[in-house]
C-alpha cells in the first residue's frame, strides 16, 4: 500500500469533514446541531492526524487523537451543561435568541430570518386499540393502606 | 496544475451551492438538487486523488470515506436535530472505519464507544429533555446559508488544492518525507499486540498528558455538576417548552 | 550690635505665644475645650502682651543709651530660609558692609538670602505693644461676643493666627518675610470676614477684601522686585557684609541710596500695596464689606491693626521716600482724598459699623497724611495717629459690638435708638471714643490729630499744595465730629426704641465685654495726652534707624508736632463746631435733617451711595473682566474643548463603526475568525504559489 496515497486521501477526507462541519457551525440555529458540528470537525482533524501519524511510522497521531477523545468528552459535558442552562433561561434551544448579547442600539442581524414557520401539521402517532375487559380493582390492595 | 486547479475550483463551486441547496431554508426547493451537487464535488475531489491500493481495498476505502463524508453532510442538512444526531452517529461508525482501516484500531474502538456510545448518547438525552417535539422553528431556517456554505466549500477547496498539489508535483521541494522505515508500523501499529502496544506508549511517554488528562475530566466533571446545579425551577422550563 | 539681655528671647516669645494657642485651639477646640476655646488665646496674649511691655521697657533703656542721631536697633537670626548663590549680579548700588581694612571690594555676583530674623527697634516694641495689648482686650470681649457661637473654637484659633502673623509682620527684618505676614494677615482677615461663611454677604465680602488686596499686593511684589534688582538685598538690616537697605551702613551714607525715577517707582510701588492693605483711595472699597465679620474682627482687625500695616511699612521704608518727593506728594494727596471720602459718607450711612468702617478709613487716611509731610514731626504725627486710633476706634468697634449684641444683631440706626439708659457702660465708654475721634481735647484723637494738622500747616510754609491740604483735613475733622456724635446721638439718645430682634435680652452686655471697653475708654481718655507730655513716644520711636539718621534728607522739625497753639485752637474749635452741630440736629426736631437733607440732595445722594465707587468699579474693572473671563471661557468651552471632544470622538465614531461587529450571534464571529484565516492562508500560501507557477 503507498503511504503517500494513503495520506493524501485520507487528508481530503478530513478536510471534507472539517469543511462540512464548519458549514454546520456557521448555518445551524440548533445549538444541540452546531455542537454536533463542531464535534464533526474534531473528526476531520483526528482523521488527518491518525494519517499523519501513520505516514511518519509514528504513535504520536494516535496519541493526540486519543487526547482529543478526552477533551472532546469533558467539552461536551460543560457545553451541554451551559446550554441546558441557557435552555432554561429562554425555553428555546435557539441560538439566536442568544444575540442579545450584542452590543447596545445594534439591529438585530437576523431579524428577515427569523420568520416563525406555519407550525408543521400534528403527527399522528399511531394509538393501540384497547383490548381485554378492564381489570376490576381488587378492593383489598386499594384500601390496604388504611387498614395499617 | 491548471487542470487540479480548475476541477478543484469546480468541486468548490459545487460544493458550495449543494451545501447552500441543502441547508434547511423554510419551504424552498432544492435539497434533492444539493444533495447531488454535493456528491458531485465529492465525486471531482475523489477523482484527483490516486488509487489507495488495489481495487479491492480502494472499494472499501472509497465505501467508508463516501459513509463517513455524506452522513456528515446530512447531519447538517436535516432539519431534525435528532435526526442530525443519528446522521452524526452514522458518521462516526465511518470515521471508526476508516481509523481501522488504517491499523488503528483502538481508535476505532474508541471512537465508536466514546462518541456514539456515550456523547452521542448525552446529546439525545438533552434533546429529548430539552425538545421533545423533535423539531423547533429555528431548525427550519438557517443563518446566512449561502455565505456559510460558500465559507465551507472554500476552506475545502484550499485543503484539497494545498495537498493535491503538494503531493502531486514531484519538483516541489517542501514535500513531506515518509519514513524511511516503517519499523513502529510494521512491529507495532499493525502488529497483532496493537492495544498492548499504544498502552506501552501511552504510560511512558505520554504518562503526564494523561495524567493531566485526567484531571481535565475531573474537572469537567465538577464544573459541569457547578453549572447545572443553577438552575433551580425545572418546573418553569419544562412548563415552557411544552406550552 | 550686642543682643542684649532678654530681648532675643522675648521677640521668639511674642509670635510663638499666640501660634502655639493657635494651634492648641485648633487641635482641641472641636472636642476637648469646646466653650473653653478662648482660654488658651487669651491666657497667650496677654503673655505676649507683657512680654511686649518687657521688651518695650528694655529697648527703651537701650535706645537712650545710644546717641539719639543713630539710633537703636537688634535683630535676632533664627534660622536661614532661602540661600540661592550668584543670584544676581552685584547692583551698583550694592555696597559691603565694610570691615576695616577692606576697601569695599564686592563680589561680582550677589546671593539671595533669606534669613528668618526678628529685630527689636522703636518702631517694632510701640507696635508689639499695641497689637499684643488691644488683641488682648478683643480676644477677651470675644469670649463673651461671640458665646454660643458654632465656631468658637475656630474663631479664637483664627484670632491667635492672625495676632501670630501681625506680630511678625511688625518685627520680621527682611522684605520678604515683611511680604509673607503681609499676606498671612491677608489670609485671617479673609477667614475672619468670612467667618460666616453660610451668609453669602459675609462670603461675597471676604473675596472682595482678598481680591482688592490683590491688587495691591501685586503692586507691593513688584516694588519689592524692584528693591532686589536695585540694591541686590532685601534685608532691613546689614547682614553677610551687604549693606540691608535700611541698614546702618547705608543710612550713614545716603549717597547708597539710588534716586531719581528709580526710587519714585520703588515707593509708588510700594504705596501701592500699602493703599491696598490700609484701606486708601482707590482700594478703600473692601474695608466697608469687611464690616460683614463678626464686630471684634472689625475692632482687632479692620480698625487697630492689620489695616494700620501699610502706615507701618511706609513708616519703616521711611528713608526710601525720602528719596522722592513726587512719591511723599503721592502719598499725602491719596491722604488726604481718603480723609475726604471717608468722612463724606461717613456722613450718610445709617448702618452703625459702616459709619465707623468709613470714619477708620477716614482715620488711616489722615495717617498717610501725616506720612506724606515727609517731615520728623509728620512721621512721628502720623504714627501716633495710628497708636491712639487703634485704641478709640477699637474702643468704638466693641462699643457698637456691645450695641449689636443686646439689639440682637441688628445694626441698622434707624431701628434702635436711646440706649443710654438700657446699656449705661457702653453709653459712656461710646462716648468717651466718639470723642476722641471727633478729636475733643484732652482725648487721644485730639493730640495726634492735631499734631498731623501741625505738621501739614509747618510743611504749609515750604510747600504750597500743602495749604490745599490742611484745609481739606480741618473741613474733614469738622465731618468727622459731625458724623461721630450723628452716630452717637442717633444709638444712645432720643426715644428709646428697640428692634424686635432683640427680643428679651436688650440689656448690657456681661462683664467681659464690658471690662474691655472701660480698660479702652480709660486708653482713649489717656493715652494720647499721656505720651504727649512726656514725649516718650515720640522720643522712642525717632530712635528707630529709619528716623533717626537725619541724613536721608529728613527734614528736621524745630516744633515736636502738636505745640503749635494756634492749629491746635483751630481744630479744637472746629471740632466742637461739629459736635455742636451735630447735637442741634440730631437731638432736636428730625424734621430739620430732613429739611436739610432735601436742601442738599445731590450731595446727600452722592454720599448714601458711598460716591459710587462700587458701581464705577464694577462698571471699568470688573465687567471688562467679566467679559473677558465670559469670552475665554467661551473660547475654552467652543474651541479648546471642542477640539479636544472632535479628538475624544474620533475613536468613538471608529468604535462605533466597530461595534456593528459586536452582532451577539456566535456564528458571525466563527465567520469571521475563519474568513481571516483565508485571508491569512491565501496571502501567504496559495498567492506565492499560484504566482511561482505563472512565471
Amino acid at each position: 500500500m503507498d503511504e503517500l496515497t494513503l495520506l493524501e486521501n485520507y487528508l481530503i477526507v478530513g478536510a471534507l469533514l472539517f469543511g462540512i462541519g464548519l458549514v454546520g457551525f456557521f448555518s445551524r440555529r440548533n445549538m444541540i446541531v452546531m455542537f454536533l458540528s463542531a464535534e464533526m470537525m474534531l473528526q476531520g482533524v483526528s482523521v488527518s492526524l491518525v494519517a499523519w501519524g501513520r505516514y511518519h511510522n509514528d504513535w504520536g497521531g494516535q496519541m493526540l487523537v486519543i487526547f482529543i477523545l478526552t477533551v472532546a468528552a469533558c467539552e461536551a459535558a460543560i457545553a451541554l451543561a451551559v446550554v441546558l442552562t441557557l435552555f432554561h433561561k429562554k425555553g428555546s434551544l435557539d441560538i439566536a435568541i442568544w444575540q442579545q448579547l450584542r452590543e447596545e442600539n445594534q439591529p438585530l442581524y437576523v431579524e428577515s430570518q427569523m420568520l416563525q414557520l406555519p407550525a408543521e401539521p400534528e403527527a399522528h402517532w399511531p394509538r393501540l386499540t384497547p383490548a381485554g375487559v378492564e381489570p376490576e380493582p381488587d378492593l383489598e390492595e386499594v384500601t390496604h393502606r388504611t387498614h395499617l | 496544475m491548471n487542470q487540479v486547479l480548475a476541477v478543484i475550483g469546480c468541486a468548490t463551486v459545487l460544493l458550495a451551492v449543494g451545501m447552500w441547496l441543502s441547508l434547511p431554508r423554510g419551504r424552498a426547493w432544492g435539497r434533492s438538487l444539493g444533495w447531488v451537487l454535493v456528491a458531485a464535488s465529492v465525486g471531482l475531489l475523489a477523482s484527483q486523488v490516486p488509487l489507495v491500493g488495489d481495487w479491492a481495498s480502494a472499494s472499501v476505502f472509497f465505501v467508508l470515506a463516501a459513509v463517513t463524508v455524506l452522513a456528515a453532510v446530512a447531519t447538517v442538512t436535516f432539519r431534525s436535530p435528532v435526526y442530525a444526531a443519528i446522521w452524526f452517529g452514522l458518521s462516526l461508525l465511518g470515521t471508526a472505519g476508516l481509523f481501522l482501516f488504517q491499523g488503528a484500531q483502538f481508535l476505532g474502538v474508541a471512537t465508536v464507544v466514546v462518541y456514539a456510545g456515550a456523547i452521542l448518547v448525552t446529546f439525545l438525552f438533552v434533546l429529548m429533555l430539552a425538545q421533545p417535539k423533535g423539531q423547533a422553528p429555528c431548525d427550519q431556517t438557517s443563518w446566512a446559508a449561502p455565505l456559510s456554505a460558500l465559507t465551507g466549500a472554500l476552506v475545502v477547496g484550499i485543503l484539497t488544492l494545498t495537498v493535491v498539489s503538494v503531493f502531486q508535483n514531484p519538483t516541489m521541494e517542501n514535500r513531506p518525507r515518509a519514513a524511511l522505515e516503517l519499523t513502529v508500523l510494521e512491529n507495532e501499529i499493525l502488529a497483532e499486540q496493537h492495544v498492548a502496544h499504544l498502552g506501552a506508549q501511552l504510560f511512558s511517554k505520554h504518562l503526564v498528558a494523561v495524567e493531566v488528562a485526567g484531571t481535565l475530566l475531573l474537572v469537567a466533571l465538577v464544573g459541569t455538576v457547578a453549572i447545572v446545579s443553577q438552575i433551580r425551577r425545572p418546573d418553569e422550563w419544562r412548563g415552557q417548552s411544552h406550552g | 550690635m550686642p543682643m542684649t539681655g532678654a530681648i532675643p528671647t522675648l521677640l521668639i516669645l511674642i509670635p510663638a505665644l499666640p501660634l502655639a494657642a493657635s494651634i492648641v485651639t485648633a487641635v482641641f477646640g472641636r472636642g476637648a475645650l469646646k466653650h473653653n476655646s478662648h482660654v488658651p488665646t487669651v491666657a497667650a496674649l496677654v503673655a505676649a502682651f507683657v512680654a511686649s511691655l518687657v521688651l518695650l521697657a528694655q529697648v527703651r533703656s537701650q535706645s537712650e543709651s545710644e546717641s539719639s542721631m543713630v539710633g537703636w536697633e537688634t535683630t535676632v537670626d533664627l534660622w536661614n530660609w532661602v540661600t540661592i548663590d550668584n543670584a544676581i549680579d552685584t547692583p551698583a548700588a550694592a555696597h559691603a558692609a565694610v570691615p576695616a581694612g577692606v576697601d569695599g571690594l564686592l563680589p561680582a555676583t550677589l546671593p539671595f538670602r533669606i534669613d528668618v530674623t526678628l529685630r527689636a527697634d522703636g518702631l517694632t516694641a510701640i507696635m508689639l505693644s499695641m497689637v499684643t495689648f488691644v488683641s488682648s482686650l478683643v480676644a477677651i470681649y470675644a469670649s463673651g461676643y461671640m458665646h454660643g457661637d458654632r465656631g468658637y473654637w475656630r474663631f479664637f484659633s483664627y484670632i491667635g493666627l492672625f495676632v501670630f502673623s501681625m506680630v511678625m509682620l511688625v518685627s520680621v527684618s527682611n522684605f520678604v518675610l515683611l511680604y509673607v505676614f503681609w499676606e498671612a494677615v491677608g489670609l485671617c482677615s479673609y477667614l475672619l470676614i468670612g467667618f460666616w461663611y453660610e451668609r453669602p454677604e459675609a462670603a461675597a465680602a471676604a473675596k472682595k477684601a482678598f481680591l482688592v488686596n490683590r491688587v495691591g499686593d501685586f503692586g507691593f511684589a513688584l516694588g519689592l522686585f524692584l528693591i532686589w534688582t536695585t540694591y541686590g538685598t532685601l534685608n532691613f538690616h546689614d547682614a553677610g557684609g551687604i549693606a540691608g537697605v535700611l541698614g546702618q551702613t547705608r543710612l550713614a551714607s545716603p549717597e547708597l541710596y539710588v534716586g531719581g525715577g528709580v526710587a519714585t517707582a520703588i515707593c509708588l510701588l510700594l504705596m501701592l500695596g500699602a493703599c491696598g492693605k490700609s484701606a486708601q483711595f482707590p482700594l478703600h472699597v473692601w474695608l466697608p464689606d469687611a464690616m460683614e465679620g463678626p464686630t471684634p474682627v472689625s475692632a482687632l482687625i479692620h480698625a487697630a491693626t492689620m489695616v494700620t500695616a501699610g502706615v507701618y511699612m511706609v513708616t519703616r521704608c521711611t528713608p526710601l521716600f525720602m528719596l522722592s518727593h513726587d512719591a511723599q506728594m503721592v502719598v499725602a494727596v491719596i491722604g488726604c482724598v481718603t480723609v475726604g471720602i471717608g468722612a463724606v459718607i461717613a456722613m450718610t450711612q445709617t448702618d452703625l459699623k459702616r459709619v465707623l468702617a468709613y470714619s477708620t478709613i477716614s482715620q488711616l487716611g489722615y495717617m498717610f497724611l501725616g506720612l506724606g509731610v515727609a517731615t520728623l514731626g509728620g512721621i512721628t504725627a502720623g504714627m501716633f495717629h495710628l497708636f491712639t486710633h487703634a485704641f478709640f476706634k477699637a474702643l468704638l468697634f466693641l462699643g457698637a459690638g456691645s450695641v449689636m449684641h443686646a439689639m440682637g444683631g441688628v445694626v441698622d440706626m434707624r431701628r434702635f435708638g436711646g440706649l443710654r439708659r438700657l446699656m449705661p457702660t457702653t453709653h459712656w465708654t461710646f462716648l468717651f471714643g466718639c470723642l476722641a475721634l471727633a478729636g475733643v481735647v484732652p482725648f487721644a484723637g485730639f493730640w495726634s490729630k492735631d499734631a498731623i494738622l501741625a505738621a501739614v500747616y509747618e510743611k504749609a510754609a515750604h510747600d504750597g499744595l500743602f495749604y490745599w491740604l490742611y484745609w481739606a483735613a480741618l473741613a474733614a475733622a469738622f465731618l468727622t465730629a459731625v458724623y461721630t456724635f450723628r452716630a452717637f446721638f442717633l444709638t444712645f439718645y432720643g426715644v428709646a426704641r428697640v428692634p424686635h430682634e432683640a427680643g428679651d435680652h436688650a440689656h448690657e452686655s456681661p462683664p467681659s465685654m464690658t471690662v474691655p471697653l472701660v480698660i479702652l475708654a480709660v486708653c482713649a481718655l489717656g493715652v494720647g495726652a499721656w505720651f504727649e507730655w512726656t514725649g516718650s513716644f515720640a522720643d522712642l520711636l525717632q530712635r528707630t534707624p529709619s528716623l533717626a539718621y537725619k541724613t536721608v534728607a529728613l527734614v528736621p522739625a524745630e516744633h515736636v508736632a502738636g505745640s503749635h497753639t494756634l492749629v491746635a485752637a483751630v481744630s479744637t474749635a472746629v471740632a466742637l463746631a461739629g459736635v455742636g452741630l451735630a447735637a442741634f440736629l440730631y437731638l432736636g426736631d428730625p424734621s430739620q435733617v430732613l429739611a436739610i437733607r432735601r436742601m442738599l440732595m445731590p450731595l446727600y445722594w452722592l454720599s448714601y451711595g458711598k460716591l459710587f465707587f462700587d458701581p464705577i468699579y464694577n462698571v471699568l474693572v470688573v465687567w471688562p473682566l467679566w467679559m473677558l473671563a465670559r469670552l475665554s471661557y467661551w473660547f475654552d468651552r467652543v474651541v479648546i474643548d471642542g477640539l479636544v471632544n472632535w479628538v475624544g470622538r474620533l475613536p468613538l465614531g471608529i468604535a462605533g463603526g466597530l461595534r456593528s461587529l459586536q452582532t451577539g450571534l456566535v456564528q458571525f464571529y466563527a465567520l469571521a475568525m475563519i474568513w481571516g484565516v483565508i485571508v491569512l492562508v491565501i496571502t501567504l500560501l496559495i498567492w506565492p504559489a499560484v504566482a511561482a507557477n505563472w512565471k
